[in-house]
């Protein structure tokens, strides 16, 4: 594999199976991503936008194919490599934030880094919490934050292990406008600034331009949209 | 710190973890303080029926007691004293009196203590001393045949005693009814020097034991095998059968109790872990799509529960033993005697619980725990993993396992999971068809009724799972309820304070008319006199009872010995009829006895009467109720047959203590009289059934705490989807009136049908209880079917409604944000 390319994906398909019988959500997808790219996936509602991501990021087992992440082939591995392989390369960035209700701000950012026995964890998210504009919130709890901030608490925490590959999905879906800007702004610094790659699946057609690629998603077939 | 600490200090910050962990205290201080003080019970109910024997064991022989059994016990280090019973004559200076004297050792009683006194026809002080050397302890009544006083001399055959005290109780005195004369104690070392056990004498030979259980199991597996005829082993439980069957109730009524707690506890367990689980389900897919492994999950989930089963069963552990000594010292002020210690090795069954509990309430729910996809963070609403179905039976099988480990049987545990089960199916049914009818009734959102109605069958099953909670538990303390008022109406009325304490024996014809004018005189309440006469059933229908039992080993009680038979003319208070025809003239049987020796109506028995020989059929057969104090027999002959026979006669009376000296003192009157003072007994008994009573309404505040404690869990396992809507309800500008009335609607549905559930479920299993466990008459219980439903509605809406009521005071904003 070429050592420039993140993901590397060879005839996928998908299918789920449903009350109805079986349906196939991805059809024969081939496709790379490239290290400090950014790709936005864009495509109608329920296309299987999604479900490439979790696909792409080995939160589930692809039905045939091989999905390449660096070295790894998730569809040959089990869950418990696939975990490992997700703390080592992968961040998260989720429409709904995601956040541990229970922790406050600054011990869900610590959590990646905890999980790899980081011990220098708390400041390293104070540092990135700092970065998105929360030192202030440390210890509050989300539900005392807003949905703007809770999403930067999220950004923080997908960038704390210093993630290779950044999915995000629909990270601006939850927000009014003047904080979907914001979070764009954060996401493509902290992008650029550490190197990082951008798996994003969006409605929203000005961030998708932001991005280097565009794939269009549409009836379980993907396509490059050309720019 | 450990990542997992950290992640447990925060889930106990966020009380998702002290959930759980009040759960499994709960779980283990009830069924700790519940099984601490049961055996601190029967500890006790051991020790006062061991001060009836003097001992904890005694081995009874006709024979002297061989060296080899006692240098055996003094190997096992029991303790041990020595007893010599035997009858025979007392002088003092020109008079003299046939008298049951008891040569015992200086340490004698082992248990339990004597009454003695210095003043003739006392009430008696306690004393655990025996009779030094050369001393003899007379009753007050020996005394008064003999005239004589404190200090005078006696002689017992050939040995000169001086008369040290009156003996008033003895501990170890023989009851039994038709070998009783005065009595007199003294020192066994004086015993070689009367002389007066000869070869053939008839003598009672007892070696008295005491020591910890598993030693005198030990013996006990030693000497058993080698007792022959005319030997036997006693125990505190064979001495006084009223006693063992008081206590046997009382103890199957805790071991209910306790496991109706362990179900309890069960059920609290499954919903906290539940609630544990379902809190978690986000958490642990986020934590996964950062990086962490399912063996990382499972190593930090198993460390947290390690973790919460050791603080959890040691807080546990205390609190149960606090609860407890609490009920002991409430217990201790209600009753004269004080409880034996708690034996520590009884915490086992604490902590055995928290354990089993985790692993079989828990754990399955963590195993699904770590099982969710990565995914869920994607989509919601993926399905989860789950097995259902599995889950549900370990639970189900670690209950019945817990069960069976409290019990160590197999037929109460068996029981309960078949009531169990068959509620499940009632809820199931019932509760469908409520709900649902409830739901075709309403529609629309206008008032509480309405909502309320909705919600019930909109969250179908997890309200038939709530319901099933609150039914059990509803159920269980009905049923505690239930028994324990049946069984305390029971003994009370079995034992009612002027229960006859005395009888009178040998009384001759010519005597009875100047007793009843003394009884009269002295206003002491006295039963009818019944005549008796001695005799011995020698054969049945044309087989002899040599014939019949070669060896004369395994007779039946009817053909052992000499009988005392009478004759009435009325079947006699207590008795009922069970089969046949009763008539003063037919020869009616006791039933139990009866059974024993296989007889039925119309077989012939062969009596022999003072050498005369009659043959009768049997024409009746009946029960008769030993409790009552009342003089009963095995065998009523006709009139006809005995009434020309030479016959004494016996009644009960009940002696007031103070009227027991003047009682005494005309008594002495009656030389030949016999009287046998079973007060003491009945004391005992009566202490018995105080502490007993006074027990069982503390355990079961004790399981009705724990029953409200897990009510509330349940209620607080559902509260989130409530506050929910609730709090979109006041978003919709709803009153909190209307949000009050819906939840109201749907507590108050539930409480009703779980209690109605549950009157029917108590009733049938009051009903099979009664017969089967506690052998007492079943009755129905109109109460319940009252009580029931009406607890279940009061109870369950304030539970509820009070779990519930930050959907009333906390802004909807709040409510939704931290959803």
């Amino acid at each position: 594999m070429a050592t420039n390319t993140a993901i590397r994906v060879r005839n996928l398909t998908h299918t789920v199976t449903s009350n109805t019988g079986d349906l196939t959500i991805l059809k024969g997808i081939n496709m790379e991503i490239n290290e400090s790219e950014s790709v936005a996936i864009v495509g109608s509602s329920g296309s299987g936008k999604s479900t490439l991501l979790g696909l792409l990021a080995g939160l589930d087992v692809n039905t045939s194919g091989d999905i390449f992440l660096y070295d790894h082939n998730f569809s040959s591995q089990n869950e418990e490599q696939r975990a490992l392989a997700r703390g080592e390369y992968v961040g998260f960035v989720f429409q709904s934030f995601h956040l541990l209700p229970s922790l406050q701000a600054i011990e869900n950012v610590m959590l990646p880094a905890e999980l790899k026995g980081d011990k220098d964890a708390r400041k390293k998210a104070e540092a990135l919490l700092d970065k998105v504009g929360l030192s202030h919130r440390l210890t509050h709890y989300p539900n005392q934050l807003s949905g703007g901030e809770q999403q930067r608490v999220a950004i923080a925490r997908a960038f704390a292990s210093q993630p290779k590959i950044l999915f995000a999905d629909e990270p601006t879906g939850n927000l009014d406008e003047e904080n979907g800007n914001l979070i764009i702004k954060l996401l493509f610094d902290l992008n650029k600034s550490q190197g990082t790659t951008l798996v994003m699946v969006t409605h929203d057609n000005e961030l998708a331009k932001m991005c280097d690629r565009q794939l269009v998603m549409s009836a379980g077939q993907l396509t490059e949209k050309t720019l | 710190m450990s990542f997992t600490f950290r992640l447990m200090l925060r889930d106990i910050r966020s009380g998702d973890l002290i959930t759980l962990l009040m759960a499994l205290i709960i779980s283990v201080s009830t069924v700790t303080s519940i099984g601490l003080f049961i055996d601190r019970l029967q500890l006790s109910f051991e020790q006062e029926s061991a001060n009836l024997l003097a001992a904890d064991r005694l081995i009874r022989s006709d024979e002297l007691i061989s060296d080899d059994w006692k240098l055996e016990a003094q190997n096992l280090s029991l303790e041990q004293a020595e007893r010599t019973s035997f009858t025979t004559m007392m002088f003092a200076k020109d008079s003299l009196q046939l008298s049951q004297i008891s040569a015992v050792s200086n340490n004698y009683p082992l248990r339990g203590a004597y009454l003695v006194d210095d003043t003739l026809f006392g009430t008696g002080q306690s004393t655990t001393d025996s009779p030094k050397q050369g001393e003899v302890w007379v009753s007050s009544r020996l005394a008064s045949l003999l005239n004589i006083d404190i200090g005078d001399e006696v002689e017992v055959g050939e040995a000169k005693l001086t008369v040290s005290r009156y003996l008033v109780r003895d501990p170890g005195s023989s009851t039994s009814a038709f070998a009783i004369s005065p009595r007199a104690v003294m020192n066994i070392e004086d015993l070689a020097a009367t002389n007066v056990i000869i070869p053939g004498s008839r003598v009672r030979y007892s070696l008295l034991l005491a020591g910890g259980r598993d030693t005198l199991a030990e013996y006990e597996a030693w000497v058993k095998p080698q007792l022959e005829d005319g030997q036997r082993w006693q125990t505190p439980a064979q001495r006084g059968e009223r006693i063992g069957d008081t206590i046997g109730r009382a103890e199957s009524f805790l071991l209910l109790a306790g496991t109706l707690a362990v179900v309890m506890s069960g059920v609290a367990m499954a919903l906290a872990s539940a609630r544990f689980v379902k809190r978690h389900l986000m958490q642990v897919a986020i934590l996964k799509t950062l990086g962490a492994t399912p063996k990382l999950l499972t190593r930090v989930f198993a460390q947290q529960l390690f973790a919460l089963l050791i603080v959890g069963a040691l807080i546990g552990l205390g609190i149960g033993w606090g609860i407890q000594e609490i009920i002991a010292s409430l217990l201790s002020s209600l009753v004269s005697s004080s409880l034996p210690e708690p034996s520590v090795d009884r915490l086992w069954l604490g902590a055995a619980t928290g354990f089993i509990s985790m692993l079989v309430f828990c754990l399955p729910l963590m195993m699904r725990l770590i099982k969710i996809s990565p995914l869920s963070v994607l989509q919601p609403n993926a399905k989860i993993e789950q097995n259902t179905v599995f889950v549900y039976l370990i639970g189900f099988v670690g209950m019945y396992g817990l069960m069976c480990l409290y019990t160590n049987g197999f037929l109460l545990p068996s029981i309960m999971t078949v009531v169990i089960a068959g509620i499940s199916l009632l809820v199931a049914g019932i509760g469908w068809l409520a709900f649902r009818l409830g739901r075709s009734l309403t529609s629309g959102a206008t008032s509480g009724w309405q909502i309320g109605l909705a919600s019930l069958y909109r969250r179908l099953v997890p309200n038939l799972f709530q319901l099933l909670v609150f039914t059990l538990i509803i159920m269980l303390t009905l049923i505690l309820i239930g028994i324990k008022s049946s069984l305390i109406a029971d003994w009370q009325q079995q034992l009612p304070e002027d229960a006859p304490n005395h009888y009178l024996f040998n009384v001759q014809a010519s005597q009875i008319e100047q007793i009843n004018d003394e009884t009269t005189k002295l206003n002491i309440q006295k039963s009818d006199w019944f005549p008796m006469v001695r005799g011995r059933v020698t054969a049945v229908n044309e087989d002899t009872v040599q014939d019949l039992y070669p060896e004369e080993r395994g007779e039946p009680e009817l053909f052992e010995r000499e009988l005392n038979l009478t004759w009435s003319d009325t079947i006699g208070e207590g008795n009922e009829l069970v089969s046949g025809d009763f008539s003063a003239e037919g020869l009616s049987v006791e039933q139990e006895s009866a059974k024993e020796a296989k007889l039925s109506l119309g077989d012939e028995l062969t009596i022999n009467i003072g050498g005369n020989i009659v043959t009768l059929p049997i024409t009746s057969i009946r029960t008769v109720d030993w409790g009552s104090m009342q003089p009963n027999f095995y065998l009523i002959l006709p009139k006809s047959v005995l009434e020309d026979y030479p016959a004494n006669f016996v009644s009960s009376l009940f002696i007031s203590d103070d009227s027991a000296q003047p009682f005494y003192r005309v008594m002495s009157k009656f030389p030949t009289v016999s009287i046998l003072n079973v007060g003491d007994i009945l004391k005992q008994i009566q202490t018995i059934i105080g502490q007993l009573s006074q027990a069982i309404q503390l355990v079961l505040l004790c399981i009705l705490s724990a029953g409200a404690l897990v009510l509330l869990a349940s209620v607080r396992s559902t509260l989130e989807e409530r506050l929910e809507e609730g709090a979109l309800l006041r978003v919709l500008g709803a009153k909190s009136s209307l949000v009050r009335q819906a939840l109201f609607v749907e507590f108050g549905a539930l409480g009703f049908f779980s209690g109605l559930i549950a009157a029917i479920g108590a009733e049938g299993c009051l009903y099979g209880l009664q017969v089967f466990i506690f052998n007492t008459e079943p009755s129905f219980h109109l109460s319940l079917w009252l009580f029931g439903p009406l607890i279940g509605v009061c109870v369950i809406s304030t539970i509820g409604i009070f779990a519930s009521r930050t959907v009333l005071k906390v802004p909807p904003m709040l409510l939704l944000r931290g959803l």
